[in-house]
């Protein structure tokens, strides 16, 4: 049963990063693929501070998500100022440099991790993790209510606005750079939340695991479960977690669970991209049931 | 007539090409001013300096007395500057109802939900189109489009209007809704400029026309005393 906690916990923790990443590239429209270094600013920031000061685990957390926090803003910044797309080239240069400097350092444990992280609960066996399993998932939860609040409404309405015609959007009086800003600061914080959960679970963090790559998975999760919906990341995530999880449970060698996994991971993106683009949860394109009102003006206006 | 919007001296050029030279160009409350010229004339480019879509290189555009030069898009849209777009640019993921709500200026606080709502539903009442406020612009006409470019337009209540070509696309009844309404809107003493292709319309309506080619405003005067000028009318036509 420690196997499933370890598990669902995982699988909450992916939903913080995949509803995170659909704010940013779904629903904000921008294109960044530095979301893996924020996981990792929340999980090394939170567990060095705990580390050397003692302060509390839930003090680090939230210092590890201020601390992706103000890094994506000054990521963002500049390159938001000039144009978005330099967000990308930025995004690049971001984590694979901060990611090498993680590597090469003393201080975070270079290329052999960070061990020996405080626990965020101190009690051991099953009641301990399904205790950390209700952590991550009310964590998730509150992530994907942010999300949810943040798109819809008057907020929803401009981001809707800003993704469709930015410079429309800026000629109605609207700061795009700020919301695009709120936007990525917001998503990158919950990385940063998702990195703190993720560090104070397993006690040790390696650089391989916030390499470029991650961000292909969030976005596979994201897209599987439906980019610009609230649920489908989770969904997702659910997914792309359990699935490849569920083949140990086969018994097979362990020559063959390794690429069949992969192999699964691999033949649901390409399903998806040809059946299903807009993924489980998303409407396809095109897909709303047209109002029929009244139009005095239908003849004469062509 | 109170001055309005004023640029002085407003230059641009892309590399080679020369999209606005030295314009010298005044807006006053209550006037509707025409700006005309064949394409690539600079007209739209003068709207897009002006609303800061795009960065003048030099030269000076102040609104209400006040230098807006330096001032972002969106900060000249809040002190009341509000244009349309030649292709409408409505948000198509929204519906006609929540593209007007965008454009209302008052923030936050400010606001009041539902007196935004009814002044965005009287402003597609005064071009007829309160039906479709819950369609998305994709599901409607051009035309229709046009109508509810100009609504949206005037959610800002700024007192600098810049509608750029209101008239393409548009006939019949929907051609006199937006001559009324651009006249009303004048007449509140606001400052209008169109840009404008339909002639008959720009004679109809504006007091004054403006004649634009190659990036420099050539004639400022009455729009039938232009066309009589056979060299306006080569330049205009090219014959």
């Amino acid at each position: 049963m420690e196997f499933v906690g370890s598990i669902l916990i995982q699988i909450g923790i992916f939903t913080i990063l995949a509803t995170s990443f659909n704010l940013i590239i779904g629903y904000g429209g921008l294109m960044s693929i530095a979301h893996p270094i924020f996981f990792a600013l929340g999980a090394y920031g939170s567990g060095l501070l705990t580390q050397a000061t003692g302060v509390p685990v839930f003090a680090g957390i939230a210092f590890g998500m201020a601390l992706a926090t103000v890094a994506s803003v000054a990521l963002a910044l500049p390159s938001l100022r000039v144009s978005g797309d330099y967000l990308v080239i930025a995004s690049i240069g971001f984590q694979l440099g901060l990611l090498q400097i993680i590597k090469n350092s003393e201080w975070s444990g270079g290329p052999g991790g960070l061990s020996n992280i405080p626990p965020l609960l101190h009690a051991v066996g099953p009641a301990a993790i399904w205790s950390y399993v209700a952590i991550v998932g009310f964590a998730a939860i509150a992530s994907i209510l942010i999300v949810r609040w943040l798109v819809s409404g008057d907020y929803g309405r401009a981001i809707t606005a800003m993704r469709d015609d930015e410079e429309a959007f800026k000629g109605l009086g609207h700061d795009a750079v700020r919301l695009k800003l709120v936007l990525f600061g917001i998503g990158s914080g919950l990385a940063g939340l998702a990195g703190g959960l993720y560090g104070h679970y397993f006690l040790f963090v390696t650089p391989e695991q916030f390499e470029i790559l991650y961000s292909a998975a969030m976005l596979t999760m994201v897209v599987v479960g439906g980019i610009r919906t609230v649920w489908g990341p989770a969904l997702g995530a659910v997914l792309l977690q359990f699935l490849p999880q569920a083949i140990n449970f086969l018994k097979l060698p362990s020559s063959v669970t390794g690429p069949l996994q992969g192999i699964l991971f691999t033949g649901l993106v390409l399903l998806f991209l040809f059946l299903r683009p807009h993924g489980l949860l998303g409407r396809a394109p095109g897909a709303r049931a047209v109002v029929q009102e009244d139009d005095p003006t239908e003849a004469s206006v062509k | 007539m109170s001055e309005v919007l004023r640029t002085q001296a407003l230059c641009k050029r892309f590399g080679g090409v020369v999209v606005a030279n030295r314009i010298d160009l005044t807006l006053n409350g209550g006037q509707i001013v025409g700006l005309i010229g064949p394409n690539g004339a600079g007209k739209t480019s003068l709207f897009n300096l002006i609303s800061g879509a795009i960065p003048a290189d030099s030269g000076s555009v102040m609104l209400n007395g006040a230098a807006i030069g330096n001032l972002p898009m969106h900060s000249r849209a809040r002190l009341g500057i509000s244009r349309s777009w030649q292709h409408n640019r409505l948000f198509p993921s929204l519906t006609v109802l929540d593209n007007l709500l965008l454009a209302e200026r008052r923030r936050g606080e400010l606001r009041d939900v539902a007196a935004t709502r009814e002044r965005a539903m009287a402003q597609l009442e005064k071009v007829r189109m309160t039906h479709a406020a819950h369609r998305l612009p994709p599901e409607l006409s051009y035309g229709k489009q046009k109508l509810i470019s100009l609504a949206r337009v005037l959610m800002n209540d700024g007192n600098c209007l810049l509608l750029d070509e209101p008239m393409a696309g548009v006939e019949g009844p929907a051609y006199d809704s937006i001559r009324a309404v651009v006249r009303n809107e004048a007449a509140a003493g606001r400052a209008v400029c169109v840009v404008e292709h339909n002639i008959s319309f720009i004679k109809d309506l504006c007091d004054l026309a403006v004649f634009m080619f190659a990036g420099r405003i050539i004639q400022t005067g009455p729009i039938d005393e232009m066309m009589r000028s056979p060299e306006l009318t080569e330049l205009y036509f090219g014959a």
